[in-house]
C-alpha cells in the first residue's frame, strides 16, 4: 500500500544531505570537543562551526547559543533555570493557555514550588493580544514565555509586539519556536526575543538535539551540573554528530526557505479548499496568520481518534493534534482555549506537510477523506448513541 | 481463505498466547486483521516502589502485543479505555461489594468494554467483525447466531459471555474456540511468537495485590458480629466484604471449622455454621436476564446451569413468576454456596442459552 506522511509537525525524516554531513562524526572524527589533542580539536571545530551556522540564522551571537538534548530540555531550562536565578527578584511568570506540555508542566511544577503563574487566554483563532500581556505584567514578573507558532493549529503569534511589551516593562521574554524555527524567518533582535528554544528533528535533522538562545547578560541556573560544557549551562559530552546534523539541517532550511514556504503555502491552500468542501468541516486556527505547513480541521460528529486510525489503514499518517497527547483521550487544551466545545475538540485532525509532501498526496487525501468522514458519521456516538440493550 | 479476502477484523490483542494465536489464525484465514490493545484502568501508583499495573494491560503485555502484531505484519493500535473501564467496570465492582454481593467484573467488561466500546470502535473502522481470544464457539444459523461452549472443556469461557446479544454476536469471531489450549500453545510455538515465561492472567485484573487491600482502600470497613444460625454471637469480623460464601479459612473462630453461610448486611452480621450442609441450596432467584437468542424460551425449561466459572453445570429447571417477573432456578441436586451477585448461566447441550445475576 502507498504510504503518505502528513505528520511533519510530530517529527520529520532526516534529510539525506544531513545524514551525509553527520557520518564522518561517528567513527572518523569522533573526538570529544573538550579534549586538547587533535581528535578533540577536530570535533571542537565542527561544534563551533555548527553553533555559528545556527546563531547566524536567527541573528544571534555565537556565544548566545547553547546546545541541549531536546526542546523540552531547552524549555525546562528556561522556566526552571530563570525562576531559580531570579527568585529574589520575583516569583511571577506569564505563559499562555496554548503552550506545549513541556512549558505547561514546567510552569505547573513551579507553581507547586510557590511561583505564581498567569496563563494568558487566546482569541478564537488562537491569537494572543499584546495588550493582555501588558496588563498581566506585574512588578514581580520575572519571565514571559509564549509559544511562537502553535504545534497544533499553526497560528503564529505577534511575537515582535509581545516582545516589545516585555521590553518596555523590563521583563525577560522567551519564545518556544520549535514549530516556526526553520520554517519562517526569525530575528531575535528585530523581534525583541531574549530567549528562544528550537529543535532539530522538526526540520529534517536528527532527534536528540536542540538549542537554546540566551541573550548575553541573562543569568540562568543550569539543570545539569558537571564538566562545564556549553559555557557551564549544559554539562554533558557534546553530541557532535547530532549537532553537525542540526546545523546542516538549518543550512538547508535557510537556503530553501522562501521557495519551500511558497510551495507549502500553495499545497495547504489546496488542501484547505478541498477539505472545507466536506459538509460540517471547519478550519481551526487563523486562516492567514499561520505556518504554511500546519493545517488543523474539525468535523462535526466525528471523533478524531477514529478518523486517524481509519486514515492510517488507508496508508495516510495524520494526527489529532500533538503526538504527545495522543495517548490520552483528553481533548486538546489548545482547541479548548480557542473556545471549542468538548466534542468539537475531540473531532480534530491535524494535517502537517513537509519537504516531501506532493500535490498528488493532497489530491489523494481530498479524494478519500469525504467518504471516511461520511462512514464515521453514520455510526457517530455523538449523533446517535450506538447502544446495546 | 479467498472468501475472507477484504473482510476486516479488529482483533483484541492482550499480548497473551490466546489472543495472539487468534490474530494469527485470522490472518491465516485471509482476513484483513487489525490488532488493537486496550488500556484499562488500574490502581497504580507510579511513585510506589513496586508499581502495579493492570495485569491485562501492563506495559510488558503491550510491548508483547505490539511485537506479535509486527511479526504477523498487521496494523496495531492502542485504545485507551481507562476512564470508561473505571466508570463501567470498577465502579460497578465496588458498588456491588458495597451492596453486599459478589460481582463478576469480567462479565461486565465483556458486555461494556470488549463487546461494547471496542465493537463500536471497530464498526467505525468499517470492520466486519471483532475477534477475541475467548474460549467459546459461535455457530451461525440462517436467522440466528448461537454461542457454544469451547472445544476445550477445561478452558471454556462461555460463562463470561452470557450478556451478549444477537446484534453483538453477528459481529463476533472466536478464532481459538475450536482448539484445545494445548493446541493453541503449540501454534504459538510454531509461529515463533514470543511467550517464554508469560504468566496466565487469572485474578481480577485491576486489583494489584489482595482483594482485601483493594476493598479496604475504596470501601469503608465496618467491624461487626459473627453469629451462628440461631443468632448467637460467636465472634467479631472486620468487615463483611472480605468474606465469600462457603469460605472456611480466615474466619478466625476457635472450635471450627466454621463456614461463612450468609451475610446480613442490614445488621452487618456474618452468619457462620460448622455444618457444611448449611451451605447447600436447592433454589435460587435471579434477575437481569439475557437470552442469547433474543427471545425468551417457553418456561419452565429444563437446563444445565452453572453458578460460578469454576463449577460443574448441574441439572435444573427455570421458572418464572409471571406476576412479579422474577426468575427462579430449582436444582435437582442442591448446590453449595450460591453467591448473590455472581452470574448464573444456562446451557442446553453445547449451547449457551443465556444467564442472569443471582439475587
Amino acid at each position: 500500500m502507498k504510504k503518505i506522511y502528513f505528520d511533519y509537525a510530530a517529527t520529520s525524516p532526516v534529510d539525506p544531505r544531513v545524514i551525509k554531513a553527520m557520518l564522518p562524526y561517528f567513527s572518523e572524527k569522533f573526538g570529544n570537543p573538550m579534549s586538547l589533542h587533535g581528535f578533540g580539536q577536530e570535533a571542537k571545530l565542527a561544534l563551533e562551526k555548527s553553533r555559528k551556522e545556527i546563531a547566524d540564522f536567527i541573528g544571534a551571537e555565537i556565544k548566545e547559543i547553547i546546545f541541549t538534548g531536546s526542546a523540552t530540555e531547552s524549555n525546562n531550562s528556561v522556566l526552571k533555570g530563570l525562576a531559580q536565578a531570579n527568585k529574589e527578584k520575583g516569583r511571577h511568570i506569564i505563559i499562555s493557555q496554548i503552550e506545549h506540555p513541556c512549558v505547561r508542566e514546567s510552569a505547573k511544577w513551579l507553581e507547586k514550588q510557590g511561583y505564581q503563574i498567569t496563563r494568558l487566554p487566546v482569541d478564537k483563532y488562537g491569537l494572543l493580544n499584546p495588550r493582555d500581556l501588558e496588563n498581566a505584567i506585574k512588578k514581580d514578573t520575572i519571565l514571559v514565555s509564549l509559544i511562537h507558532a502553535s504545534n497544533e493549529i499553526g497560528t503564529i503569534q505577534p511575537v515582535k509586539e509581545l516582545g516589545a511589551a516585555c521590553r518596555q516593562k523590563g521583563v525577560l521574554f522567551h519564545t518556544d519556536a520549535v514549530q516556526s524555527f526553520g520554517k519562517i524567518p526569525i530575528d531575535v533582535n528585530k523581534m525583541n526575543i531574549d530567549l528562544l528554544s528550537a529543535s532539530s528533528h522538526k526540520i529534517y535533522g536528527p532527534k536528540g538535539v536542540a538549542c537554546l538562545y540566551i541573550r548575553k547578560g541573562i543569568k540562568i541556573e543550569p539543570l545539569l551540573h558537571g564538566g562545564g560544557q556549553e559555557s557551564g549551562l549544559r554539562s554533558s559530552t557534546s553530541n557532535v554528530p547530532g549537532i553537525v546534523g542540526f546545523a546542516e539541517a538549518v543550512r538547508i532550511a535557510k537556503k530553501d526557505m522562501k521557495k519551500e514556504n511558497l510551495r507549502l503555502f500553495r499545497l495547504s491552500q489546496k488542501l484547505i479548499k478541498g477539505l472545507l468542501k466536506i459538509e460540517g468541516s471547519h478550519l481551526n486556527g487563523h486562516p492567514q496568520k499561520k505556518l504554511p505547513n500546519i493545517n488543523n480541521f474539525w468535523f462535526d460528529f466525528i471523533e478524531g481518534e477514529s478518523l486517524v486510525m481509519q486514515l492510517d489503514l488507508e496508508g495516510i499518517a495524520a494526527s489529532t493534534g500533538s503526538a504527545c497527547s495522543s495517548v490520552t483521550l483528553e481533548p486538546s487544551h489548545v482547541l479548548m482555549a480557542l473556545g471549542l466545545k468538548h466534542q468539537e475538540a475531540h473531532g480534530s485532525l491535524r494535517i502537517s506537510l513537509g519537504r516531501w509532501s506532493k500535490e498528488s498526496e493532497i489530491n489523494y487525501l481530498i479524494r478519500v477523506l469525504p467518504q471516511i468522514v461520511e462512514n464515521l458519521r453514520k455510526i457517530s456516538p455523538f449523533k446517535t448513541s450506538f447502544k446495546f440493550d | 481463505m479467498e472468501r475472507n479476502k477484504g473482510r476486516k477484523v479488529v482483533c483484541a490483542m492482550s499480548g497473551g498466547v490466546d489472543s495472539s494465536v487468534a490474530a494469527a489464525l485470522l490472518k491465516k484465514e485471509g482476513f484483513d486483521v487489525v490488532g488493537v490493545f486496550m488500556k484499562f484502568w488500574s490502581d497504580e501508583d507510579h511513585s510506589a516502589k513496586d508499581c502495579d499495573y493492570n495485569r491485562c494491560c501492563s506495559p510488558e503485555s503491550e510491548r508483547r502485543a505490539r511485537e506479535v502484531a509486527s511479526i504477523l505484519e498487521i496494523p496495531f493500535y492502542v485504545l485507551n479505555f481507562k476512564n470508561e473501564f473505571k466508570k463501567r467496570v470498577v465502579d460497578y465492582f465496588l458498588k456491588t461489594y458495597k451492596k453486599g454481593s459478589t460481582p463478576n467484573p469480567c462479565v461486565v467488561c465483556n458486555k461494556e468494554i470488549k463487546f461494547g466500546m471496542l465493537l463500536e470502535k471497530a464498526i467505525k473502522l468499517q470492520a466486519d467483525f471483532i475477534a477475541t481470544g475467548h474460549y467459546a464457539r459461535i455457530k451461525r444459523k440462517k436467522n440466528e447466531v448461537s454461542l457454544l461452549r469451547s472445544q476445550d472443556r477445561n478452558k471454556d469461557q462461555s460463562y463470561f459471555l452470557w450478556t451478549l446479544s444477537q446484534k453483538q454476536l453477528e459481529k463476533v469471531l472466536f478464532p481459538i474456540g475450536n482448539y484445545l489450549r494445548s493446541e493453541v500453545e503449540k501454534m504459538a510455538e510454531k509461529l515463533k511468537l514470543p511467550f517464554e515465561g508469560v504468566k496466565k492472567s487469572q485474578e481480577v485484573c485491576f486489583v494489584p495485590k489482595t482483594l482485601e487491600e483493594f476493598l479496604s482502600k475504596y470501601l469503608k470497613n465496618k467491624a461487626g458480629e459473627i453469629v451462628d444460625r440461631k443468632g448467637k454471637t460467636v465472634g467479631r469480623h472486620s468487615g463483611l466484604w472480605f468474606y465469600t460464601l462457603g469460605q472456611r479459612k480466615r474466619i478466625g473462630l476457635s472450635g471450627g471449622p466454621y463456614y461463612a453461610i450468609d451475610k446480613d448486611f442490614r445488621r452487618n452480621r456474618l452468619i457462620v455454621s460448622s455444618n457444611e450442609k448449611d451451605l447447600l441450596r436447592e433454589e435460587l432467584v435471579f434477575t437481569e436476564v439475557n437470552w442469547i437468542s433474543g427471545k425468551e424460551p417457553d418456561l419452565p425449561l429444563e437446563v444445565k446451569a452453572k453458578i460460578r466459572y469454576r463449577s460443574q453445570s448441574a441439572s435444573a429447571v427455570i421458572n418464572k413468576d409471571q406476576k412479579h417477573k422474577v426468575y427462579s432456578l430449582r436444582f435437582k441436586v442442591a448446590q453449595r454456596a450460591v453467591t448473590p451477585g455472581q452470574s448464573v448461566v444456562f446451557y442446553k447441550g453445547e449451547e449457551l442459552l443465556g444467564g442472569g445475576i443471582i439475587l
